[in-house]
């Protein structure tokens, strides 16, 4: 092995399983380090120190390029308010033409989304629970990737978050988090009303969500919030956005058949399907913003 | 009049605003890095706030600029004192720090 083979020919040998080396761990101990040669080694702070001149001309100048970069670009921008842009074509008349007309919708966003476009929103919405599917797999502790250092730490965790002499933290929450989570819900009720919708409501509840478990910890929340309720919660929200949104396929991808009543433009009950559309993508970013935060931090849900 | 009193309270807070993010840079250690930020929560957006509602006077504006000064005035004393305490019970030599700087 000591003679210098082509790439090819390395991978070729790989393949076959020529290349295994007996007695590996022996042989990682003994073999001698390679000498990492990487920038870092070159332009190290001590460096920098050395050469303030060097370094302020270097970064001046960086920023100089980049900010004639950007102003030219801004420059060849089309004019803004100009009724020849390419952003104003037959799209955009048809949206705020026929918008309420057709979504029910006063907010021309939320029609957008949760109308004319709901299957890329049912994209997203799926791309978020695939993410936190991710890093339940990677960190949701069990026996496996579970040392006693980490429950030890845990446990003290517990330890300040039950005696804690001053719950400063505690109270704030207590007064706060009623209202963050009312306002979100707010939010994701009127979206088709006023501006907001499933997403920013959405992570607004996980906001007061978030807030209350960090001020009385994972036993606390756990009372009301399991892996369960979590998983039953997301993948419901799933389904009834699927089957909300299939009715049109069915029928068509066109509504023929069998419309769905629109409501007067303007009341909370109007609008279609978009009023639980918007509480089905409000519950997954809740439960996905909360999810992220407490595997990250406890490592369970 | 009433706008030039509103721009009058609007740049007052920028200059606050300003004056705090000279001092997180300035300050090195924790504590008075957050001494300077928290100038910029209070007093800062205060100002800015209090200059909105003069420039609008809307009962409605106004009630919803007091909710925010409500939430920032309630909610930022609280993370202050939450990342305080983290780094005063973590950090072992911070009273040789607190000499030093």
């Amino acid at each position: 092995m000591d003679e210098k083979k082509s790439f090819l020919k390395h991978l070729e040998a790989w393949v076959d399983g020529e290349e295994v080396i007996l007695d590996a761990d022996k042989y990682i101990s003994t073999r001698t380090k390679k000498e990492k040669r990487s920038w870092r080694h070159h332009f190290t702070i001590q460096y920098v120190k050395e050469n303030k001149k060097l370094y302020g001309i270097l970064s001046i100048g960086i920023s100089v390029l980049f900010i004639a970069i950007m102003l030219s670009v801004v420059n060849s921008l089309p004019e803004y308010g100009n009724a020849h842009n390419p952003a104003n074509n037959e799209v955009m008349e048809r949206y705020l033409e026929s918008g309420i007309e057709e979504t029910g919708a006063i907010n021309f966003v939320a029609g957008m989304i949760l109308d004319y476009r709901a299957f890329d929103t049912f994209g997203e919405s799926n791309v978020l629970f695939l993410a936190v599917m991710c890093v339940v797999l990677l960190l949701k502790k069990d026996k496996n990737n579970y040392s006693e250092q980490e429950e030890q730490e845990i446990q003290e965790d517990d330890y300040f978050d039950t005696n804690e002499k001053h719950p400063i933290l505690q109270i704030g929450a207590k007064l706060i988090t009623p209202l963050v989570i009312l306002y979100g819900i707010y939010v994701i009720l009127n979206g088709h009303l006023s501006p907001g919708g499933g997403f920013s409501g959405g992570t607004i509840i996980g906001a007061g969500l978030i807030l209350y478990a960090s001020a009385y910890g994972q036993k606390k929340m756990q009372s009301f919030f399991t892996f369960r309720t979590f998983t039953k919660i997301c993948v419901s929200g799933l389904l009834t956005y699927c089957a909300c949104k299939s009715y049109s396929f069915f029928t068509g991808a066109n509504h023929v058949g069998y419309e769905i009543p629109k409501g007067i433009a303007g009341n909370i009950l109007s609008s279609g399907f978009i009023l639980p559309l918007n509480i089905c993508v409000g519950l997954i970013v809740a439960c996905t913003m909360y999810g992220f935060y407490a595997l990250f931090t406890k490592g369970d849900i | 009049m009433r706008e030039a009193i509103a721009a009058i309270f609007i740049i007052f807070g920028l200059i606050v605003f300003l004056i705090s993010i000279f001092g997180i840079f300035r300050f090195k250690y924790v504590l008075n890095r957050m001494h300077a930020a928290a100038l910029g929560d209070t007093l800062g957006l205060g100002l800015i706030v209090v200059g909105l509602m003069i420039y609008s006077l809307n009962f409605f504006v106004v009630a919803k600029l007091l909710l925010i000064i409500l939430f920032f005035w309630l909610s930022a004393p609280i993370a202050t004192h939450s990342i305080a305490k983290v780094e005063v019970l973590t950090n072992k030599n911070y009273e040789e720090r607190v000499r030093e700087k």
